[in-house]
């Protein structure tokens, strides 16, 4: 077990270290961030003399190197605008964007498994068609457009609900539902193909030759056997919703990492853009790694293939 | 536990009078009331009719179906694939789906089992009245949970106890069906237990509620001949325990006779003929039985004879007997009118105008002349051979040895048997002999040079002389290509011939397959199975292979098509003087083909030499335990090592 988790580790921190690099290249390669901050009619030497201060005039690779050498100390680099450090700029937005999220993922799950698993059940039936209808339909929307939608016809004709702010738990309705849609109809469609797989399955008419009722059938053997695959897809999701969670704190006003990342592009606060980067490469790549765990230990079949059993 | 208690087989005695009460009765009843409980007969099915229905369109698989099993009886229900025999069995349970309808009277030792009845119903029914078992063990068991919990959940579930107790009984259970290591076996999931282990933690949950009746539907089809009779002997030990009716679906009329009390014989959706296991083996009476008899291929080396033709698909069926279009006795009166049903309720019965008069008229074998060589060392006229071989496979955990020390020769004209039980390497000897494997050690090699590897330009040529028959011709068939274009591809692929030429070599090699010109304009999932695997081996014969290597290619048809196949296999041998390589686990159809026998055990070649001598009397005890669990439909022969203890 611990050989596994080590090896897929060290797998991680590859990973993240091509991410890094990566990043790294394309941003100093795309633009500047002296011209980008100063106006356009600035006196030559003066956006020189600011390139020299940020070090920005050094050849790419010492940069790198410098960039790594502090980074392995902690240390993120500062913004250039107010000096700050570029940590403690994303740490302060991480809080709204993990409320956000977090949230759309327990909705994507509270509505994905109960919509998917009723579809398998009523196969073939108008419920069946018409979950699967919804389904298509909610993941063929883009989230910009739903946001809108939503804002239009909650805030605007309705009154329901203000478009924009943070502070109430309400706030939270339309940004989690936008954000969370897509993924709800997708694990919705997943689950009813594996559901129907599992159903089909010798097991299932073996428990049914033995007594079994429908219902516990469908609970107690078929879902958790049907959730396996399902769990790929779960990891899946966590990359979405961090992408999807870009477009949606846009849409609603929402002071989180998202929000943050686009403002930081545009005025090229390269240390800012580079944390907000690989925050949310490393925490997909966790995702990914809990995936993996989380596989060993509802499946026996891989505990046991990977050599990592009793 | 009562001990083993003293067997007979159940006598005629035919209750008209209680069948008739229950067939006035149509109400569905719970646990039985107003209605005897009949214990001493666990099943009765009366006139059952199972169609399935689709709209407007409808079609019968089951038709007018009657059986009776009493306690203590095993009934074995015998037919090929598409007979019925299974939707029969998950009516009795009412497990078919919403797409199927029944007609007629099924009635269990409590309750009666009638069309629609209420889900709550059936689910009491089902594990307490009567219990199933199914042919693939190991995907009947659900995978991720430990077979421990699994057995220990039913029993509390149908037995109303707490889990404490019910753990004690689930142990206990599986020591009852022997399973090696019980404790240590409780806390194992399925994927970790062999096939035949499996089968017993299934047997063990299906004795869980106490059922008087149990079906078991093919349970040992999947498993090595030494595990099945294993098995066998457990179903008839539990039985004779329990005394719990059984209805044994099988296709292998050798398991018939070592297992069953009495028979029924279905063709179609019909039983055709019944009455008791030695009436039937030893004088069938319908021209179906004796045909399915005849092409059973025995230890004692009868040559199967199949049937012509195939069973015709159920909506397709004639409106006379259903068997007339093939059947040598037919005449006019078959065609046109539908002979009366056969009956399984203790007595013979038999649906026929013109029934057999009895004895089966066994001609002597025919054997196909044998090179009186021995098969071990190369001579002048080897073809094959292998030379302390051995081949190994890269798994996850480093080097796995498939086989080692193999040497064994293939002699123009012979016909070698390599039998073995799964995992044996039989197959591995195949691709040694292919060159799809390399040897890891010493050598393979064809007409004195070595065999060239898969892949390699002399391969391509090696091809032409060792051909190879696969198990199963619709996955070895390209789905969306016509049977003619397939029998001509090797043809083309090397370049052979002109156009005109291809087109007449493609007639001739269907002709001698045994499949009419025409069929060349179809496609694999239009022909039957049988005329698949024709259309393979006519593939395999286009570039005039010197060696054919058929690997179980039999092994996934019926048995009056693989009669058919086997014949055809012989006939080939004798006009164009093949070469056959027959990897099978099947010993009896190593009998009715080949020369010489290779037996592997675990890697190991265990035994080698000539068919009759070693099927007489085999030298090593492996070989003569194989030769001893193999179900055969002429007993005599077979009990090789009783005689030898």
């Amino acid at each position: 077990m611990t050989g596994f988790v080590i090896r897929k580790l060290l797998r991680t921190l590859f990973t993240l270290f091509l991410v890094v690099t990566f990043v790294f290249f394309v941003l100093r390669l795309t633009g500047d961030p002296v011209s980008a901050m100063m106006p356009d009619d600035t006196d030559p030497a003066i956006l020189d003399e600011l390139r020299k201060q940020w070090g920005l005039d050094r050849p790419l690779g010492v940069q790198y190197l410098e960039y790594w050498f502090n980074l392995l100390q902690g240390d993120f680099g500062n913004a250039y605008r107010d000096g700050r450090p570029a940590i403690e700029i994303v740490a302060e937005r991480i809080p709204a964007t993990l409320k956000l999220t977090l949230t759309a993922f327990a909705f994507i799950v509270i509505a994905g498994f109960p919509l998917g698993i009723f579809a398998a059940v009523n196969r073939g039936t108008a419920i069946d068609r018409g979950i699967m209808t919804i389904s298509v339909t909610g993941f063929s929307l883009p989230n910009f457009f739903l946001g809108i939608l939503l804002i239009f016809l909650l805030s605007v004709t309705l009154r329901l609900l203000p478009a924009y702010g943070s502070d109430h738990w309400y706030n939270l309705i339309m940004p989690v539902i936008t954000l969370g849609t897509a993924g709800a109809a997708v694990i919705a469609r997943f689950v009813r193909s594996s559901m129907l797989e599992v159903l089909n399955a010798p097991y299932i008419r073996a428990c049914r030759a033995r007594g079994m009722t429908e219902r516990a059938i469908i609970w107690t053997v078929a879902l958790p056997n049907a959730a396996i695959p399902t769990i790929t897809i779960m990891g899946f999701m966590v990359g979405t919703l961090i992408g999807g969670s870009i477009v949606t704190e846009t849409v609603f006003a929402w002071p989180g990492i998202g929000r943050l990342l686009i403002d930081a592009v545009t005025a090229r606060e390269l240390a800012v853009v580079q944390t907000v980067v690989m925050i949310t490469a490393a925490s997909m790549v966790f995702a990914n790694l809990a995936v993996d765990l989380l596989y060993l230990v509802i499946d026996p079949r891989r505990r046991y293939a990977s050599g990592t059993g009793e | 536990m009562t001990g083993l208690a003293e067997f007979a087989t159940p006598r005629a005695t035919p209750n008209e009078e209680k069948r008739s009460s229950i067939m006035t009765e149509n109400i569905m009843a719970g646990p039985a009331e107003g209605l005897k409980a009949d214990h001493s007969t666990p099943l009765e099915i009366a006139g059952l009719t199972v169609s399935l229905k689709t709209g407007a369109w409808k079609c019968a698989i089951v038709e007018d179906v009657s059986l009776r099993v009493r306690a203590g009886e095993i009934l074995g229900l015998v037919g090929e694939s598409g007979s019925g025999k299974t939707v029969t069995c998950l009516a009795a349970l009412g497990l078919l789906g919403p797409a199927w309808q029944t007609e007629g009277e099924i009635r269990l030792a409590r309750t009666r089992i009638t069309d629609a009845p209420s889900a709550g119903q059936l689910v009491s029914v089902r594990g307490r009245e009567a219990a199933m078992i199914f042919q693939d063990a190991s995907a009947s068991l659900n995978p991720i949970e430990k077979i421990g919990k699994q057995l220990t959940k039913t029993v509390a579930r149908l037995r109303g106890l707490p889990t404490g107790e019910a753990r004690e009984i689930a142990l206990d259970l599986l020591r009852r069906v022997e399973m090696p290591d019980p404790e240590e076996r409780f806390h194992s999931y399925p994927f970790q237990l062999s096939g035949g282990q499996n089968q017993r933690v299934m047997i063990a949950v299906a004795l869980a509620g106490r059922p008087e009746l149990l079906f078991a539907d093919e349970p040992t089809t999947a498993l090595d001949v030494t595990v099945q009779s294993q098995i066998l002997d457990l179903i008839k030990s539990l039985r004779d325990e329990t005394r719990m009716g059984v209805v044994f679906v099988t296709h292998d009329l050798g398991v018939v006779k070592e297992v069953c009390d009495s028979v029924a014989v279905m063709y179609a959706g019909r039983i055709v003929e019944s009455g008791s296991v030695e009436r039937i083996m030893n004088a069938p009476r319908h021209p179906y039985t004796l045909g399915l008899i005849e092409s059973m291929p025995t230890l004692s080396g009868h040559v199967p004879e199949g049937i012509e033709g195939q069973v015709p698909a159920p909506d397709k069926r004639p409106s006379g007997c259903a068997f007339a279009p093939r059947c040598h006795k037919a005449q006019e009166r078959c065609r046109l009118q539908l002979p009366l049903g056969a009956r399984a309720d203790g007595g013979d019965s038999v649906a026929c105008f013109f029934p057999l008069a009895g004895d089966l008229g066994r001609t002597e074998p025919s054997e196909l002349p044998l090179h009186s060589r021995p098969a071990d060392g190369p001579g002048p006229d080897t073809l094959l051979s292998l030379n302390d071989a051995a081949c190994d496979y890269a798994t996850r955990r480093g080097r796995f040895r498939a086989v080692s020390g193999i040497t064994l020769s293939l002699n123009e004209g012979d016909r070698l048997a390599v039998i073995g039980e799964s995992g044996s390497g039989k197959s591995t000897i195949g691709k040694l002999m292919l060159g799809i494997e390399p040897t890891s050690q010493g050598t393979a090699s064809f007409m004195g040079r070595p065999v060239p590897i898969l892949g390699t330009s002399d391969h391509v040529a090696f091809a032409r002389s060792v051909q190879l028959v696969p198990q199963n011709p619709f996955l070895s068939l390209d789905p969306r290509a016509t049977i003619g274009s397939q029998i001509e591809e090797p043809l083309e692929i090397h370049g052979i011939g002109t156009r005109q030429e291809r087109r007449d070599r493609r007639r001739e090699l269907l002709e001698s397959a045994g499949l009419s010109p025409e069929l060349a304009m179809r496609y694999p999932h239009e022909i039957s199975g049988g005329q698949c695997q024709r259309a393979v081996i006519a593939r395999a014969l286009a570039l005039r292979p010197k060696v054919l290597i058929c690997d179980e290619a039999t092994a996934s048809l019926d048995v009056s098509v693989q009669a058919r196949i086997i014949e055809l296999l012989r006939e080939l041998h004798r006009m164009h003087d093949l070469s056959i390589v027959f990897i099978t686990h099947d010993l009896r159809l190593a009998r009715s083909l080949c020369s010489h026998v290779a037996v592997m055990r675990s890697g190991q070649l265990v035994e080698l030499g000539e068919t009759s001598p070693m099927f007489e009397a085999p030298e090593h005890p492996y070989t003569a335990q194989l030769l001893a669990s193999m179900p055969d439909v002429e007993a005599t022969a077979s009990r090789t090592l009783e005689t030898m203890q």
